[in-house]
C-alpha cells in the first residue's frame, strides 16, 4: 500500500484505481508515494522480538486477557530468543495501525506502510516540493521519513525510481534529468502528472478538481 | 402595450447578445521543440493584440508551461475571427538534461528544467485531449517530419476530428524543405512560412480563418 492521501492519511495498495478519482474519504488529490518495504531493516531493527507476524490493528485494542494474563505493554523484552513472539506486545508499527481506522486490507500491512501513515508530509512541504527540488538531494533523498540514520542499509534511489516507473508508465525516469515518455498514456489518462519528484512523490490533477474554481 | 413592447425588445436583444457571443475557438499551437511555435505564437499575437506571449529561445524546451492569449481578433475579408491561442511545451518521447548543457546551462538547472519540460509535455498532452477546439501543428522545415511524435500527434488530432493547419516554419533557413512536409501529411495542406521574419503571414490568416473561424 504505497500511497497515502496527505490530507487524511488513507492508504492504497498498489496499483490500486480508487485514488484515481480523488481520496474517497476526503476529496484530497496529494498522495505521498511509499514504495513498499522502504523502511523494513530499521523497522525489524526496532522490534524487539524478530517476529514475522504482520502486526495486527486488532491487537492493542481487543482484550485477550484469556490469553495473556500479564500484560507486557510497559516491559518490551529485547530477547531474540523470546520463544513466543505472537503476544499482543504492542509494538511501534502495532500502535500506528491502530490508530488508523481505515486500515481496510491489513494481509498486506507492513512497516513501511505503518510508518507512511505515521509519517505524513504537510502542506508546507509539499507545496515546497512541487515548486523546488534540490537536485544535490535527489540522489539520496528517500521518501518519508527523513529521520532515519541508517543510511546503509536503505534502499537505493534506483529501487525507488523502478517502483515509481511501475507506477507511471507515461514517464520513465531513467535517471535525475533523464525522461522517457509514453505520449499515448499520458493522452490516454483523464488525470495527469502535474509535478515529478525524483523523491518518489508526485502531484496529480484529478477530474474531480477541475472546474472547482470554475466561474 | 407600448411598455411591454419595450420589455419584449429588450429580452430579445440581450438574448441575440448572448448567443452572437461566441466563446472563441481554442487553438492549440502543437508541435517538437524548437520547431518555432513560440516564435509563431508571439507573431500572432503582436500582429493583433500588440502583447507578446512568451520568451522566445533557441534553446530547446524554453517553453515548459502551455501559455495562453486569450480573444485574439483575426480579421479576413471583412470578417472578424476570434481565437484564443495555446502555445504548447514542445511535444518528445525523451528528455535529457544533457540537451541543456550544450547552452551553457549548469546542471542544476538543467536537470531542473528538463523535469518541468517533462511536465510540461504531459500538461500539452492533456490539453490536446480536453481542451483544444482546433490545432496549428508547427514544423522545422529544414528537418525530417517522419518522426513517431509527429505521426502520433497528427494521428491523435485526427481521431480527435480536430481542425489542424500544418505549417512548414523556417523558410527563411537554408536547407528548407517544404515538400517533403507536405509529403509526409498528403492528408493535410501545408503551409510554408516563416514566423521569425513575417514571410508568408498573409497566408496563415487567412487558413487560420478558414479552418477556425
Amino acid at each position: 500500500m504505497p500511497h497515502q492521501c496527505t490530507e487524511c492519511g488513507r492508504t492504497f495498495p498498489d496499483g490500486s484505481k480508487e485514488m484515481l478519482s480523488g481520496c474517497p474519504d476526503c476529496g484530497g488529490n496529494k498522495f505521498q508515494f511509499k514504495p513498499n518495504g522502504v523502511d523494513d531493516e530499521n523497522a525489524v531493527a526496532a522490534d524487539p522480538t524478530g517476529s514475522t507476524e504482520p502486526p495486527t490493528p486488532t491487537d492493542s485494542t481487543e482484550p485477550r486477557g484469556s490469553t495473556d494474563p500479564k500484560p507486557t505493554r510497559s516491559e518490551p523484552k529485547p530477547t531474540p530468543s523470546e520463544p513466543k513472539p505472537t503476544q499482543s506486545e504492542p509494538k511501534p508499527t502495532a500502535e500506528r495501525s491502530a490508530s488508523s481506522e481505515r486500515v481496510s486490507d491489513i494481509d498486506n500491512e507492513d512497516t513501511a506502510q505503518a510508518s507512511a501513515r505515521s509519517d505524513v508530509v504537510s502542506p508546507d512541504e509539499l507545496d515546497r516540493a512541487s515548486q523546488e527540488v534540490p537536485p544535490a538531494a535527489d540522489e539520496s533523498a528517500e521518501p518519508g521519513s527523513g529521520s532515519d540514520p541508517d543510511s546503509g542499509q536503505r534502499p537505493g534511489i534506483d529501487d525507488l525510481r523502478d517502483e515509481l516507473n511501475a507506477q507511471f508508465e507515461s514517464i520513465r525516469i531513467v535517471s535525475p534529468g533523464k525522461y522517457e515518455l509514453n505520449l499515448m498514456e499520458l493522452y490516454d489518462r483523464q488525470e495527469y502528472i502535474i509535478s515529478l519528484q525524483e523523491d518518489g512523490r508526485y502531484v496529480i490533477e484529478m477530474p474531480d478538481a477541475w472546474g472547482v474554481n470554475d466561474e | 402595450m407600448g411598455l411591454l413592447t419595450n420589455l419584449k425588445d429588450s429580452i430579445s436583444r440581450v438574448t441575440d447578445g448572448l448567443f452572437a457571443a461566441e466563446e472563441p475557438k481554442r487553438i492549440g499551437i502543437y508541435g517538437p521543440p524548437n520547431a518555432g511555435k513560440t516564435t509563431l505564437a508571439n507573431r500572432i499575437a503582436r500582429d493583433w493584440t500588440g502583447d507578446a506571449v512568451g520568451p522566445e529561445s533557441h534553446i530547446p524546451h524554453e517553453t515548459r508551461r502551455a501559455r495562453r492569449k486569450e480573444n485574439v481578433e483575426i480579421e479576413r475579408n471583412g470578417r472578424t475571427v476570434t481565437i484564443d491561442i495555446v502555445d504548447t511545451p514542445g511535444v518528445t518521447t525523451k528528455v535529457d538534461y544533457k540537451e541543456f548543457l550544450d547552452h551553457d546551462i549548469e546542471k542544476e538547472d538543467a536537470v531542473r528544467r528538463s523535469r518541468e519540460a517533462t511536465e510540461g509535455v504531459a500538461e500539452a498532452m492533456h490539453w490536446l485531449r480536453e481542451d483544444v477546439d482546433g490545432v496549428i501543428y508547427v514544423l522545422d522545415s529544414t528537418t525530417d517530419p517522419f518522426t513517431q511524435v509527429n505521426t502520433m500527434l497528427i494521428g491523435i488530432i485526427e481521431s480527435q476530428d480536430l481542425p489542424v493547419l500544418i505549417l512548414a516554419n523556417k523558410t527563411d533557413l537554408p536547407g528548407t524543405d517544404v515538400k517533403q512536409i507536405a509529403n509526409a501529411f498528403p492528408q493535410h495542406e501545408t503551409i510554408p512560412l516563416s514566423a521569425l521574419e513575417g514571410e508568408n503571414m498573409d497566408e496563415v490568416y487567412t487558413k487560420i480563418a478558414e479552418y477556425f473561424g
